[in-house]
C-alpha cells in the first residue's frame, strides 16, 4: 500500500521558487491500477517521481509497503529501485547502444547478469510479443515496440510498483491501446501496483483509481464506479470532459483536496 | 560494464576519435623524447661496454680532448701497486682533412643530429705501451669488424694511420668511392697513409684517427713532454674502482676515470635530462587531461536522461561514476596504444635517417610506461565529469535532458 502524508514539494526554477506539490495526501492500495491526472504543471508527475524515490520531498511522509521513502538512507533508495519499482516513461528512454533483451536487463548490468535473469527477460519480451525482436537495438523499433521493451524493463525485477508518465504520450492511439492492454494484462498476471500520470483519459476503466492534481493538490479522488456510466468509452459522461480525452476536474465520486 | 562503457565510446566515434588525437598527441611526444633519451643511453652504454680500463686525464676537464699531463705521469703511475699497463695518449679534434676544417665539415653535414657527434678526433697512442694492453678498443674492432692491420712498432714516426670505415666513408676519394687500404687520406698539409679500417658499431668512437703519438704530436701541435690521457688496466679486473682512488690519493690534480664511475656520472645526467623532459611533456599531459575533461564533459552533458534512467533502474551514484571513470579510463588506453604504436613507426622512420649509430630506442618498459600514463590521464580527466554525471538528482537529469 502507497500513502502520501502531507507531501510538500518545491524547487527553484531560474530566480524563483516553484511550489510543486502542497500539502498532498492520497493512498493507493496494493494491486491498484491508479491513474494520476491533471493539467500540466500540476505537480502529476513530481508527485510520480516522489513515489520513486527519485526526488526527496521538502516535507511529508511517502509510505511504500511501510517503508519510509523521506527517511531511507541513499543505499536503500538505489535498492528500493533496483528491486521494488518499476519505470515507464513517455520517451521509452531506452538505452541506445544496448539491444532490447539488454535493455530489459540494465538494473542488473552493475551487479553482473545471470543465465536466469537473460532467460526471464527473454520471457518478458516474448509476452509483450517481442520474441523475434531480441537483439533489435532501439532505432530498429517501432516507438510501440520500444515502449514494450520499456514495460519488459519495468517488470524484470518484479517489482511492487510500477510508475509510468504518460506512457502512450508519444504513441497513436491503436498503439496507445496496445500498451495499454498488455499494461493492464502485466498487471493482471503479476499482481503489480501501477500508478500512471496521464493527460489521455481514453485508457482509464471504471475499477481504476483516479487521482486529479490541481495547483499540487489532490482536487478529486475516484475509486471504483459501479455502473461505469462516468467514464469515457462508456455510453456518457456526467459532467466531465473525459471522452475528448482532454483533463478535466468534476468527474469522479468523493473529493478529498487540501486534505 | 565494462562492456557498456566500451561501447558508450564506440557509440560516438568521431567524438572518440578525436579525443584520441587530443590524448594520443601528447603520449607520442612523450615516447619520442623519451625514445631519444634511450637511444643516448644505448650509445654511450655500448661506447663503455668496450672500454675496460680507468682513464687518467686533468682534473675538471670534460674529455682527454681537452686535457693536458706531463708525460712522465706514465712512469709515475706504472710504479703504482694493482697496476699492469699504462698506455700514454694524444688527443685532439682533427685540423683540415682533405682540405676541410672543422667549421666546413659542420656545415656541409647533413646529418643533423649526428653532426654534433661525428667531428674526427685524433688519438695519438705510445704504440709499444698500447700493444701490452688487452682490452684496446681499437685493435679489438678491427680484428672483429674491420680489415688491414693495426698499428705495430714499425709504425712509429711514420704517417701511417687507422681510421674507421665510417670516416674513410665521409671522407671519400674524388670519385665519391670510400677510402681503401692504402689510400692517402690528407690531414693538414699532410698525406697519411691507411693501413687499417675499423668499425665499433659507436657513433663515439668511430670518429677517431689513429696514429703513433709523435706523429699526433706533430699534427695537433703538441708540446713533446706532454700528453693528453693515460689509459691504465688493473693487474685485477674487479679492482678499477679502488685503483682509481688510489691514482688520485696519489697524483692531485688528476682525475682517474673508472667506466663505472663514467656510466654513473652519465647516468645522472641523464636522469636530470629525464626531468627536464617529463617537465616538458606534463605540459602536454595537463593539455591531453584538459581535452578528456572537455570530451567528457560533453559526453556526460548529452547523456542526462541516460544516467536518469540507469538511476531510476537502481543504479547507484558510484554505479554511474565507475561507469563514467571506465569510459575515459578505456579513452586513455586507447590513446596509449595509438600513441605507442605511432611512436613506434616514428622512430623506426627517424632511425633511417639518423646516422652515426645513434638508435632511436623504445623498449617494453617505456612502451608499458605511456600506455600506463595515457591510462592514469584518462582516469584523472574523467573523474570531474564522471562525478557530476553521479551526483545528478534522477528526476533532475530526466528533466534537464528532456529539454
Amino acid at each position: 500500500m502507497i500513502e502520501v502524508v502531507n507531501v510538500w514539494k518545491s524547487y527553484r526554477s531560474g530566480i524563483r521558487w516553484v511550489e510543486a506539490l502542497r500539502g498532498i495526501n492520497c493512498r493507493i492500495e496494493r494491486g491498484r491500477f491508479a491513474f494520476i491526472v491533471g493539467p500540466s504543471g500540476s505537480g502529476k508527475s513530481t508527485l510520480l517521481y516522489l513515489l520513486g524515490a527519485l526526488d526527496q520531498p521538502s516535507n511529508g511522509e511517502i509510505l511504500v509497503n511501510g517503508q519510509n521513502l523521506v527517511t531511507m538512507s541513499e543505499a536503500m533508495q538505489n535498492l528500493y529501485r533496483r528491486e521494488q519499482v518499476g519505470f515507464i516513461f513517455q520517451s521509452f528512454n531506452l538505452i541506445s547502444n544496448l539491444s532490447a533483451l539488454e535493455n530489459v536487463l540494465v538494473p542488473f548490468l552493475p551487479r553482473g547478469i545471470t543465465a536466469d535473469q537473460r532467460a526471464r527477460a527473454g520471457e518478458l519480451l516474448k509476452q509483450v510479443g517481442l520474441e523475434d525482436r531480441l537483439d533489435h537495438h532501439p532505432y530498429q523499433l517501432s516507438g510501440g515496440e520500444q515502449q514494450r521493451v520499456a514495460i519488459a524493463r519495468a517488470l524484470i525485477k518484479q517489482p511492487l510498483l510500477v510508475l509510468a508518465d504518460e506512457p502512450t504520450g508519444e504513441l497513436d492511439s491503436k498503439t496507445g491501446d496496445e500498451i495499454y492492454k498488455i499494461l493492464r494484462s502485466m498487471q493482471h498476471t503479476y499482481q503489480t501496483t501501477l500508478v500512471i500520470v496521464t493527460h489521455d483519459r481514453r485508457f482509464i476503466t471504471p475499477d481504476d483509481l483516479v487521482l486529479e492534481i490541481q495547483d499540487g493538490q489532490v482536487a478529486l479522488e475516484s475509486g471504483a464506479i459501479a455502473d461505469g456510466s462516468s467514464w469515457p468509452n462508456g455510453s456518457k459522461a456526467e459532467g466531465s470532459a473525459g471522452s475528448n480525452g482532454e483533463d478535466s476536474p468534476g468527474r469522479g465520486v468523493s473529493l478529498k483536496a487540501g486534505e | 560494464m565494462g562492456v557498456f562503457a566500451w561501447r558508450n565510446l564506440l557509440t560516438r566515434p568521431l567524438r572518440t576519435v578525436l579525443a584520441l588525437i587530443g590524448l594520443s598527441v601528447p603520449i607520442l611526444g612523450v615516447m619520442g623524447l623519451f625514445s631519444v633519451s634511450n637511444g643516448l643511453r644505448d650509445l654511450v652504454g655500448e661506447t663503455l661496454s668496450q672500454i675496460e680500463g680507468v682513464m687518467i686525464i686533468r682534473e675538471n676537464v670534460p674529455s682527454p680532448v681537452f686535457s693536458t699531463l706531463p708525460a712522465s705521469l706514465a712512469d709515475d703511475l706504472r710504479r703504482l701497486p694493482g697496476v699492469r699497463a699504462v698506455a700514454p695518449e694524444v688527443w685532439g679534434i682533427a685540423p683540415n682533412i682533405e682540405g676541410r676544417g672543422m667549421l666546413v665539415r659542420g656545415l656541409l653535414s647533413k646529418k643533423g643530429m649526428g653532426s654534433v657527434f661525428d667531428q674526427p678526433l685524433i688519438s695519438g697512442q705510445d704504440i709499444a705501451a698500447h700493444m701490452n694492453l688487452n682490452s684496446a678498443v681499437f685493435p679489438r674492432a678491427l680484428k672483429e669488424k674491420g680489415e688491414g692491420r693495426f698499428l705495430t712498432l714499425e709504425d712509429i714516426g711514420k704517417p701511417n694511420i687507422v681510421i674507421s670505415r665510417k670516416l674513410a666513408r665521409d671522407f671519400a676519394d674524388p670519385q665519391g668511392n670510400p677510402r681503401k687500404l692504402g689510400d692517402s687520406l690528407r690531414i693538414a698539409d699532410k698525406n697519411y697513409t691507411i693501413v687499417g679500417l675499423y668499425e665499433t658499431g659507436s657513433l663515439l668512437l668511430d670518429v677517431v684517427i689513429v696514429m703513433d703519438i709523435e706523429t699526433a704530436r706533430s699534427v695537433l701541435n703538441f708540446a713533446k713532454d706532454s700528453i693528453s690521457s693515460i689509459y691504465v688496466e688493473a693487474k685485477n679486473p674487479g679492482g678499477y674502482d679502488a685503483l682509481s682512488a688510489t691514482i688520485e690519493k696519489a697524483n692531485p690534480g688528476v682525475d682517474a676515470r673508472s667506466m663505472n664511475e663514467v656510466k654513473a656520472n652519465f647516468g645522472s645526467l641523464m636522469g636530470q635530462v629525464d626531468k627536464l623532459l617529463m617537465m616538458t611533456v606534463s605540459l602536454a599531459l595537463i593539455v591531453g587531461i584538459v581535452g578528456i575533461i572537455n570530451t567528457m564533459l560533453m559526453s556526460t552533458t548529452e547523456r542526462f536522461v541516460e544516467f536518469g534512467v540507469l538511476r531510476t533502474n537502481g543504479w547507484s551514484e558510484a554505479n554511474i561514476l565507475t561507469l563514467v571513470t571506465l569510459e575515459s579510463a578505456f579513452l586513455g588506453l586507447l590513446a596509449g596504444i595509438v600513441g605507442c604504436v605511432l611512436a613506434l613507426i616514428g622512430t623506426t622512420i627517424a632511425n633511417q635517417f639518423i646516422s652515426g649509430g645513434v638508435h632511436l630506442g623504445i623498449n617494453p618498459s617505456l612502451l608499458g610506461m605511456g600506455i600506463s600514463l595515457s591510462v592514469i590521464m584518462g582516469t584523472l580527466g574523467g573523474l570531474y565529469p564522471a562525478w557530476r554525471a553521479a551526483r545528478l538528482v534522477p528526476m533532475e537529469a530526466i528533466r534537464i535532458g528532456s529539454h
